[in-house]
């Protein structure tokens, strides 16, 4: 992987899209960490410790890793992706349900600039209703709880606004310096950006730890390494299921097979489930906040934040296990339909040696896919377990920066850009290959 | 386009150019408002002031020489040649003069031009018919055709400026890849591209690579599985998909084969573990249900030949890929001609970005100029018509079934006959103007049908197409590139009248259809008769709900235009989308190919062969050496190795053919094929290196050398016989997150 990184930045014209792709991350993080104007900075920061200490950092979990810790920083960047992911789902959504949306996706690359600018529209309409209910909290005193110190400088009608439209206009241009990257850089532009602010907040979280204790930093750097050499490991299995296409005949069919089949990965579902498991366990955090003020305390009320509220139960490790587990099986029985694919392989004049094609490949590849995703599923289940075990243990309330799903798309955004890099740097280098 | 006029002004001063004066004003004002950049007037580039002589005296050559008096807007159309931009210029206009004086303005300039044209015919008439004015600006011209001889092909590219059909000078720098000694050679370095009716060449064709195919092995038959096949009932032992492109066995068909091949193989053969059977049956099957006798091919003197659907002619030098040309001899009982193998391929981007400097005309261009600046870095430049078009567009005749559509298609024809006026229907596909003019002959009305079979006489039929009473139908290529005057008294009954017997793929070519009438400020007119049960709108609409239709079969609500135009945004989107793959799955393959036609290049030209034979097996070299002299053996080593060179790129091709066909299933282990396509063909390409160096050594080991030379008869380069393509369909899954959607919404039937 370094040897790639190296040799890319021997070639000229990838030296420059990589040097274009390390400024844009630059300035992305600039803005990330640059206070929004009418913002307390100083007060921002001393309630932000404040949380740190104790569990309050947690509530807003997913965004807040989005967003790499740029939200509750109120920075100029705060709303990070998040809003341009959604209005991409939303869209995606609306094209299967509206008819029209669906005729112009079937235009061809007209239609889909012009989807793609109805995306970019609806992320600024999120963009302006996120930082309004993000401001309105902020400015009411209830975004960071527990802390007195006001994170407004003044709370007058300008400076809400002033915000708002800073806010959202920082929104437009994360999507623009996504698209920048994704057009003139390297790699995926939306996804290169969530992987720099999933491991911004590392330097910090490690030094902390350091600070505290030399010893648990070494712990943890272990386990960390061992963890990603066990991701990348992973990530990489695949199972080959070799397919023919019997439509021509070639002279001297010596290569037949080897290289075309269907690959089955192990983790065949990526990261989807451990974010679906992990938000719908936010969902008992939020019933008890809601009925946090009742004087009359529910059994059930009683029992779920007993329980299912901090990571450290067995109830909880229990039911985040199990929800990952199903959410794989969920999502790969969605994402990959055997008779969709032995259907257009049937068609095509393609068919696996010694199966007939039509139904029986069908089953046979529902065959192979059910028994390779049980130890996908565990996979993905154990490597998030890992940090809210190691919390439990460790009886630390500090976060433990190599969560689950931190690994999981550092590794899957890592490999996925080493890999674009390799394929252009293979496309380039052929000097030397013949005299 | 600043420039551009500015050039014009400066033509405009000139002496010599006759009859400026309603310009005058124009250039008189247009001076007044530029005072402010006098200045940078004061210093033209010396290139733009001998444009304008150039273009002078180009015109009063055309003038003297053809009687032909280039108009204005002509020579701006020159100047937006000669500027490298692709010149907009409607039907009528003279884009042949322009490119004639834009060909000879750059072979002035010192560079070779090929002026590339849509077929032989006009490749030829142009070439001759610009001929005296060529010579009168001291330019040579030549031309080739699908007939002419090495010597005449040799002969034509010496000239300055060298008229081709475009599959024609494709074919020769294919060819000359694979000559075996560099004097073979004949298309020199190119220079200048000019590209005749530049939509069709670099949009609709390049979707098409060029193919050469040389002759291999006889193809292996099996006759008895077109027998076997022929007893196959459809919709039971086999289906066909719904665009007729592809078969396949159903389970009971399988288990019909099985049973058959069970008699020579055994009780209970299981057919999917045998891949040559498959393939057998595949091909026997495909040429059973899916090509049809007279309409497909047609068997003369014992051999089967192919017919091109789009022109409806008699393709002779094309045959059927792998094994599908065997099958259906088999079909039709006749015995195995020779099987044809890749030898070479390159795409139209390929050819035509090999000249450092392009341009070129049409009359369509602006509506695919996103796409010429994408894959040909070219610009448009719209050149104003003479005259402007007084052609009367009339909107579309809409109606819900083909028979209603049909009948009120011969009703008007009728109608508008009865007045005189010249008719000319376009037609989407031969077999529709055939049983159109056998309608019209039902009505007594008499028309000549053109279906592109012969250009040159079809060209000469189309001239009169103007004339009082005439009725023309034609397809769509027919008589492209010939203008249609109009005859006596033509003008008062309102001019040519086209009428479209359906949309076609892309507005363009409708457009094109149109411009056939209104040339030169003719009057003319031009309608549509559309029916929703057309191929366009079944194909690439086929979930629309159409309107109802009113009482006479005429839709007349707005949603039945708005599916048309749907169903051809949706198939020019489709057709863009097949060009742009094409051209990334070849733009790597193409880049290898220019690095080993390097290699090849200094094998062919110089000893390197040789010296890498005598390094290899020095024993062997010296052996030789004593035997029969330096000079043979140097040429002995050098036919080995581009033998097992080439032979070496033909398997690479296959090679990358067969990955490309299975690459879309890349998509569901969350790759990107194209990246996966990628590191396939480079690990390929180490491997062929490694292998063309290991059996040339082995073959110089080996084979015999004599005084007479290297004894290599399997070396024969074999005379291309076949183009065809490929399609590459690179996920028909949808993304993960579709995928989802659609099953959510329950709309994964389809």
């Amino acid at each position: 992987m370094l040897t790639a990184i190296t040799r890319a930045f021997r070639t000229p014209d990838l030296r420059k899209k990589l040097l274009f792709t390390l400024g844009i991350i630059a300035l992305f993080r600039l803005g990330s960490v640059l206070p929004t104007p009418g913002v307390h900075a100083e007060n921002v920061r001393r309630c932000l410790e404040q949380a740190q200490a104790g569990d309050a950092g947690n509530i807003y979990g997913m965004v807040q890793l989005f967003s790499g810790g740029a939200l509750l920083k109120l920075s100029v960047f705060a709303l990070g992706i998040m809003p341009y992911i959604t209005a991409s789902i939303i869209l995606q959504l609306l094209v299967v349900v509206i008819p029209r949306l669906e005729a112009l996706k079937k235009e061809g690359q007209a239609g889909t600039s012009k989807i793609t600018q109805y995306t970019r529209y609806l992320t600024i309409g999120l963009a302006v209703l996120q930082s309004t209910a993000f401001v309105a909290l902020a400015r009411s005193g209830q975004l960071f709880q527990g802390c007195s110190e006001p994170v407004l400088l003044n709370d007058d009608v300008f400076t809400v606004v002033t915000m708002v439209i800073t806010m959202t206009a920082g929104t437009a241009v994360i999507m623009w310096l996504g698209e920048l990257i994704t057009d003139r850089g390297v790699g995926n532009g939306m996804s290169i950006l969530i992987f720099t602010q999933v491991i911004a907040v590392f330097p910090s979280e490690l030094m902390n730890i350091f600070r505290r204790n030399a010893f648990t930093f070494a712990i943890v750097m272990v386990v960390g390494i061992f963890m990603i050499a066990a991701v990348v490991f992973v990530e990489q299995a695949q199972r080959r299921i070799p397919v023919q296409y019997a439509k021509r005949m070639v002279g001297r069919r010596m290569y037949g097979g080897t290289s075309t089949y269907i690959p089955l990965k192990v983790n065949q579902a990526g990261i989807i489930p451990v974010i679906f498991a992990s938000s719908l366990l936010y969902l008992p955090q939020l019933v008890t906040t809601l009925f946090a003020t009742q004087t009359q305390q529910n059994v059930v009320i009683q029992w779920i934040s007993q329980h299912l509220v901090t990571g450290d139960t067995p109830v909880y490790m229990a039911t985040f296990f199990v929800l990952i587990i199903f959410f794989t099986y969920f999502y790969v029985s969605i994402t990959f339909n055997p008779p969709e694919v032995a259907d257009n392989m049937k068609k095509y004049g393609g068919f696996i040696p010694g199966i007939r094609p039509g139904r029986p490949t069908a089953e046979y590849l529902n065959y192979v896919l059910t028994r390779l995703t049980a130890p996908g599923a565990l996979y993905l289940g154990l490597i998030s377990m890992v940090p809210i075990v190691a919390l439990a243990v460790a009886g630390a309330s500090q976060n433990f920066p190599f969560g689950g799903t931190s690994i999981l798309i550092m590794v899957g955004v890592g490999l996925d850009t080493v890999k674009q890099i390799e394929s252009q740097l293979q496309q380039r280098n052929y000097e030397g290959f013949l005299k | 386009m600043a420039s551009l006029a500015q050039m014009f002004r400066k033509l405009l001063q000139r002496p010599g150019s006759l009859d400026l004066t309603p310009f005058e004003r124009v250039v008189a004002k247009a001076g007044e408002r530029a005072e402010g950049i006098a200045a940078l007037d004061e210093l033209p580039t010396p290139a733009m002031d001998d444009l304008a002589e150039f273009c002078a005296i180009a015109r009063e050559a055309a003038d003297r020489t053809l009687g032909l008096r280039p108009y204005d807007v002509q020579l701006v159309g020159t100047l937006a040649l000669l500027a490298g931009h692709v010149a907009e210029m409607a039907t009528g206009e003279g884009k042949t003069l322009s490119g004639a004086m834009a060909a000879a303005g750059y072979a002035l300039q010192g560079k070779r031009v090929h002026v590339i044209s849509v077929n032989d015919y006009l490749a030829r008439r142009d070439a001759e018919w610009m001929g005296p004015l060529y010579t009168a600006l001291g330019v040579s011209v030549g031309w080739i055709g699908q007939g002419s001889t090495r010597e005449e092909r040799r002969e034509a590219y010496a000239k300055n400026v060298t008229y081709g059909s475009v599959s024609e000078i494709g074919f020769d720098v294919l060819r000359d890849r694979m000559v075996t000694s560099a004097a073979d050679q004949i298309v020199p370095e190119p220079n200048v591209a000019l590209i005749d009716e530049a939509d069709s060449v670099l949009v609709d064709e390049a979707r098409v690579p060029l193919v050469l195919a040389g002759a291999a092995d006889p193809g292996t038959s099996v006759p008895s599985m077109a027998a076997l096949v022929r007893q196959l009932v459809r919709g039971y032992h086999y289906e066909i998909d719904e665009q007729g492109r592809n078969v396949f066995l159903t389970a009971l068909g399988t288990d019909a084969v099985e049973e058959t091949l069970g008699e020579t193989l055994g009780e209970g053969v299981n057919l999917y573990d045998t891949p040559d059977k498959v393939t057998e049956v595949n091909l026997a099957l495909h040429a059973h249900a899916l090509l049809t006798r007279d309409i497909d091919y047609i068997v003369r003197d014992g051999r089967v030949q192919l017919i091109n659907p789009s022109r409806g002619r008699v393709a002779l030098l094309q045959r059927w890929p792998d094994g599908l040309q065997a099958a259906v001899e088999a079909k039709e009982a006749l015995p195995a001609s020779e099987t044809g193998e890749i030898l070479d391929s390159i795409t139209i981007q390929g050819l035509i970005t090999r000249y450092p400097e392009k341009c070129g005309m049409t009359g369509t261009a602006v509506a695919v100029g996103e796409q010429l600046t994408e894959f040909y870095d070219l610009q448009v430049a719209a050149i104003q018509p003479n005259k402007p078009c007084v052609r009367v567009d009339e909107p579309d005749v809409l109606y819900a079934t083909v028979t209603d559509r049909d009948m009120a298609l011969a009703h008007k024809i009728v109608e508008v006959h009865a007045t005189g006026r010249p008719i000319l229907i376009g037609t989407l596909d031969v077999a529709e103007s055939e049983r159109l003019a056998l309608t019209l002959r039902g009505r007594g009305i008499d028309c000549v049908v053109l279906n592109a079979k012969n250009d040159a006489e079809e060209a000469s039929i189309i001239a009169k197409a103007g004339e009082r009473g005439a009725i023309t139908v034609s397809t769509q290529m027919a008589g492209r590139g010939t203008d249609i005057r109009l005859g006596e008294d033509v003008a008062e009954l309102g001019g040519l009248y086209v009428i479209g017997s359906g949309r076609h793929t892309s507005t363009r070519l409708d457009d094109q259809l149109r411009g056939r009438a209104g040339r030169q400020g003719d009057p003319g007119g031009s309608v549509f008769y559309v029916s929703l049960e057309d191929e366009l709108i079944t194909r690439f609409a086929p979930d629309e709900r159409p309107p109802a239709a009113d009482k006479d079969g005429v839709v007349r609500h707005r949603r039945g235009d708005h599916i048309v135009g749907h169903a051809q945004r949706v198939a020019e989107g489709a057709n863009l989308e097949i060009h742009r793959n094409t051209w990334r799955y070849t733009r790597l393959l193409e880049h290898q190919r220019s690095l080993v036609l390097e290699h090849r290049d200094k094998i062919l030209h110089g000893d390197s062969a040789a010296d890498a034979l005598a390094e290899a097996r020095p024993e062997r070299w010296a052996e030789l050496l004593e035997s029969v002299g330096e000079d043979v053996l140097r040429e002995a080593a050098r036919q080995i190795v581009l033998f097992h060179l080439d032979a070496g790129w033909t398997r690479h091709m296959a090679f990358l053919t067969e990955v490309r066909e299975g690459i879309h299933l890349r998509v569901l282990g969350r790759m990107n094929p194209l990246d996966e396509f990628h590191r396939e063909a480079v690990a390929g390409y180490q491997r062929l290196l490694a292998e063309v160096e290991e059996s040339s050594v082995e073959a110089f080991e080996t084979a015999p050398v004599t005084a007479d030379g290297l004894d290599l008869a399997a070396a024969d380069i074999k005379r291309p016989t076949a183009t065809w393509t490929y399609m590459v369909q690179e996920n028909p899954f949808g993304t993960a997150l579709e995928r989802i959607l659609k099953r959510v919404a329950g709309k994964d039937r389809d």
